[in-house]
């Protein structure tokens, strides 16, 4: 007994060592901070690349029906257009899908869940959920075999994960799928080329006047969509322990169950419809809006927030949810500025796109 | 009823209409332009000042490197608060004593937005807080939302203090 402990520690030092940083290029350019990465699942090009093809692939689903890419689309700006998300099984989600682009900043993940930090710890979500189901996979099902018989998985695997005698895990396709989100980056949209660039014929008038609106302290728009990645939700490798914030902004009264915002986990009354204020990069690409997709333009949203939210009353209502009031130009302008944050880059990108054959 | 009395009604109702469509249009419409070319220094103090970038430039000048909330770091450079104080004539070094101890700085921005910075704080001899008024970016002139002036301070943990599109600095004295 003690004879193989001592044969089989090294052994399990060995599977333990963290895996070494690679050298993946993320190419920032300046006002983006280096992203938070898990010590344990450091970005390289080989994870990335095996992430892009789970991502695609409707192997991963319980019918072979859906993949991540069929509520995250690409030309969406990583989401599907729905109100609501469908799973491979036809059971509608509560709350929409939403944007991957720039999720490698993200303090938490999903629409209201202060625990969900990690992506590789998310994607377990919509793979083996069942509140609802999304892709539906069980364990023990053919979705492991499946990329083990794969001439081509094998060969992406073993690049991804050299050193690991059995390499096909769900820890490995957990990883190389949150390596893969966290390469979506979106970084060179016309509002950047302007304010990075200092090109000032990269935006409208209009959209330089929509920012100074955004930026105003009557609409206050930039107090939970701030930073360089439009929300308050942000972390970065210099600081990943940043509080997240959480709003009520006013749409119901009650929320109700299921979407009544972090209370689901805090069980905190005054958490009750509190929500993620998402990045407002490529918005104008994903509508519709708010957690529940209840809002179909991006000036509906504008009319909600300059009314005060649709209930005036709700305890919780973040108190930025005040109302303001805007002429017919200044709501023209805030689009205008919205729009510029859509970077026609990321959603043509064939880093980003489906690498399988039609 | 009489045409008279018709019109009289349909006189009223149009003033309340009038009243419903202008009488509400806000004193506070948000400005969609950024802050003015100028900086005022005003209030109670010897030489109010109307200063421009080029005034600014000719000051002297300090450069502060600032971490966002969000992990990005920005250099801003500008003159230092207590200079253009300074040169506006407020009680700094020797003369801040007594009474003068109790005045502060309104810094107001083109928006509205209002913040107060107290003599004490800004005095090298007290509180020694660096507070510049920022007129550049990376190197670049502000603009847009930014600008062309405004506070960065560079100590503050929150970025609150930092007003943008600063159009006004207003001296208070509360003591004469």
């Amino acid at each position: 007994m003690w004879k193989w402990l001592i044969f089989a520690l090294p052994l399990l030092a060995l599977a333990a060592e963290p895996e070494k940083a690679a050298d993946y290029q993320w190419n920032l350019p300046k006002g983006f901070p280096k992203p938070y990465v898990p010590a344990d699942n450091p970005m390289s090009a080989a994870k990335v690349e095996l992430g892009r093809y789970l991502f695609y692939d409707t192997r991963m689903s319980v019918n072979g029906k859906a993949s991540c890419a069929t509520c995250h689309k690409q030309e969406l700006a990583f989401t599907d257009g729905r109100a609501v998300g469908v799973g491979a099984t036809g059971e509608s989600h509560s709350r929409g899908a939403m944007s991957l682009v720039n999720v490698a900043w993200s303090a938490s993940l999903t629409w209201s869940n202060p625990e969900m930090k990690s992506l590789e710890k998310q994607a377990l979500v919509p793979m083996y959920g069942e509140h609802p189901v999304e892709l539906g996979l069980r364990e023990g099902d053919k979705f492991l075999p499946a990329l083990r018989s794969d001439p081509q998985y094998r060969a992406l695997f073993e690049r991804a994960f050299p050193r690991d005698s059995d390499r096909f895990t769900i820890v490995n396709v957990i990883k190389a799928l949150a390596s893969f989100e966290r390469s979506i980056v979106s970084a060179r949209s016309p509002y950047d080329r302007y304010h990075y660039d200092r090109d000032d014929s990269a935006v409208s008038d209009a959209a330089k006047r929509g920012e100074v609106l955004f930026f105003n302290q009557h609409l206050s728009c930039f107090r939970c969509h701030g930073g360089f990645n439009f929300t308050d939700s942000t972390v970065s490798e210099r600081n990943h322990d940043r509080p997240i914030e959480f709003h009520n902004t006013g749409l119901y009264d009650p929320y109700l169950a299921p979407n009544v915002g972090i209370y689901e986990f805090t069980r905190s009354p005054a958490d009750a419809g509190k929500f993620k204020a998402p990045t407002l990069r490529n918005i104008a690409l994903t509508a519709p809006y708010m957690h529940d997709g209840s809002i179909p333009t991006l000036e509906g949203v504008l009319d909600h927030y300059a009314a005060g939210g649709r209930n005036g009353h709700n305890p919780n209502k973040d108190p930025l949810i005040g109302g303001f009031t805007l002429s017919p130009q200044g709501r023209d302008d805030l689009i205008a500025f919205l729009k510029s944050l859509t970077d026609d880059m990321v959603i043509h990108d064939p880093r980003f796109a489906n690498p399988w054959p039609k | 009823m009489s045409h008279r009395r018709s019109f009289f009604r349909l006189s009223i109702l149009a003033a309340i209409w009038l009243a419903l469509a202008f009488g509400q249009a806000p004193q506070s419409q948000p400005q969609a332009q950024s802050g003015p070319a100028t900086l005022a220094v005003t209030g109670d103090i010897p030489t109010p000042l109307t200063l421009k970038a080029e005034d600014l430039a000719a000051m002297p000048r300090e450069k502060a490197s600032v971490p966002e909330q969000d992990g990005t770091e920005v250099e801003y450079e500008g003159v230092p608060l207590r200079e253009v104080l300074k040169r506006a004539g407020a009680p700094l070094g020797g003369q801040l004593r007594g009474k003068a101890l109790a005045s502060y700085v309104l810094a107001k921005a083109h928006d509205g937005y209002q913040v107060v910075f107290t003599l004490g704080e800004i005095d090298a001899q007290f509180g020694n807080e660096q507070i510049i008024v920022a007129d550049k970016r990376d190197g670049k002139p502000l603009f847009g939302y930014q600008g062309p002036f405004r506070l960065v301070c560079p100590h503050d943990k929150a970025g609150a203090r930092s007003v943008r599109m600063l159009e006004t600095l207003e001296f208070v004295k509360l003591q004469k």
